[in-house]
């Protein structure tokens, strides 16, 4: 693992989240929404299953860091309702 | 020789030419962006790429090359499965969104703005001229604010029984009523519970909005994930403010007294910011 990586790691959780949030556009984009316009491939849009990716990405991230942090306590408050 | 040949042949003598996309970050005033870049600037996406203005008069856009073959859509969508590749991306890309938009008006992008030839950039630059200029007209002066409701689902119970007369009218029934009666009662409190508790949710985040969007130039609510859970409770609502700088101290003071006033009462609410004003320029292009 990189330094910059490991710099990232150390986002506080909220931060790293948010951050995630706003720049993969976690929680705006509703299914259909989205345009993939790769007419004459000019501009490759990213959105829709991003969203489902990055959902996944971003539990994915966080439960490393807790698993990390603090076995089972923190990890059981994302995975409950 | 053929064209092919030659090409060919200048590659292998560069070793290293690969061919490139070019990644878009954020877009704004070329007259204010280009003295920004006489300082040192944050990494690029592609940490082997350097940032670049392209500039299309009176607008620019802050580019970096990043190389082609890993930039489509296909690998984008493979590179989704990495969470840390993702994560350092879109940290990267935030940094550098926030170093520009902290020294100048900018729409900002998302993640995923890749143009394969630069002229097209500029092309899109001149395209959309009039919607750019009306957009960074519209965030000129504001930054966006976060504000997350949280749910703490006892405390909101409890709060909701103590305010209910229907519920405190069923409760004091079953008490008195015979074990087979008490039952049925019993569920009747359940599901009027979580009615009320329901209601209540609704009200507040209306309330919340409502008080928040007097002190901005604009209020948005944003998607809430199913699964989105912190420490706290539940995530109830997310919702995002355009507030100008000018008037923060105002919003700030709002936001902290909506906290107090609904901590006691089973919500919690979580400020982030400030953010490029990200939500309210994605979909006006």
């Amino acid at each position: 693992m990189t330094s910059e990586e490991l710099e990232i790691l150390g986002e506080s959780e909220l931060s790293l989240l948010e951050t995630l949030d706003h720049v993969l556009n976690l929680g705006l984009v509703v299914a259909g929404e989205i345009t993939i316009s790769v007419a004459n491939i000019e501009l490759i849009f990213v959105g829709l299953n991003l969203l489902v990716g990055s959902t996944e990405t971003v539990y994915k991230i966080l439960g490393k860091r807790l698993d990390n942090l603090d076995q089972s306590e923190r990890s059981t408050d994302i995975s409950s309702d | 020789m053929s064209t092919r040949q030659i090409k060919r042949r200048k590659s292998e003598s560069a070793g290293v030419e690969v061919a490139h996309s070019f990644y878009v970050y954020c877009i704004g005033e070329g007259d204010v962006l280009a003295p920004l870049f006489e300082s040192g600037l944050p990494e690029a996406i592609e940490s082997e790429a350097t940032l670049e203005l392209e500039v299309n008069d009176p607008l620019a856009a802050i580019v970096s090359a990043v190389p082609r073959a890993c930039y489509t859509e296909d690998k984008l969508q493979e590179r989704l499965g990495d969470p840390a590749w993702m994560a350092l991306r879109a940290m990267r890309h935030e940094k550098v969104v926030e170093h520009f938009a902290a020294r100048a008006t900018l729409v900002p992008l998302r993640f995923g703005s890749i143009y394969l030839e630069r002229q097209r950039i500029t092309n899109m630059l001149a395209e959309k001229r009039a919607q750019l200029i009306a957009l960074l007209d519209r965030v000129r002066g504001r930054e966006e604010w976060g504000v997350n409701i949280l749910r703490d689902r006892l405390r909101l119970m409890e709060a909701v029984e103590s305010v209910s007369p229907r519920l405190r009218e069923v409760a004091a029934r079953a008490a008195a009523a015979s074990p087979g009666e008490a039952y049925l009662l019993r569920k009747k409190i359940d599901a009027l519970r979580a009615d009320e508790a329901g209601a209540e949710v609704k009200r507040v985040i209306a309330l919340i909005e409502s008080e928040l969007k007097s002190a901005s130039d604009g209020a948005l609510r944003l998607r809430v994930l199913k699964e989105e859970t912190a420490g706290q409770g539940d995530v109830v609502a997310k919702l995002a403010f355009l507030v100008p700088r000018a008037r923060f101290a105002g919003f700030r003071a709002i936001a902290e007294r909506l906290a107090e006033e609904h901590g006691q009462r089973g919500f919690q609410l979580e400020f982030t910011g400030p953010w490029p004003a990200y939500n309210f320029t994605f979909g006006e292009l």
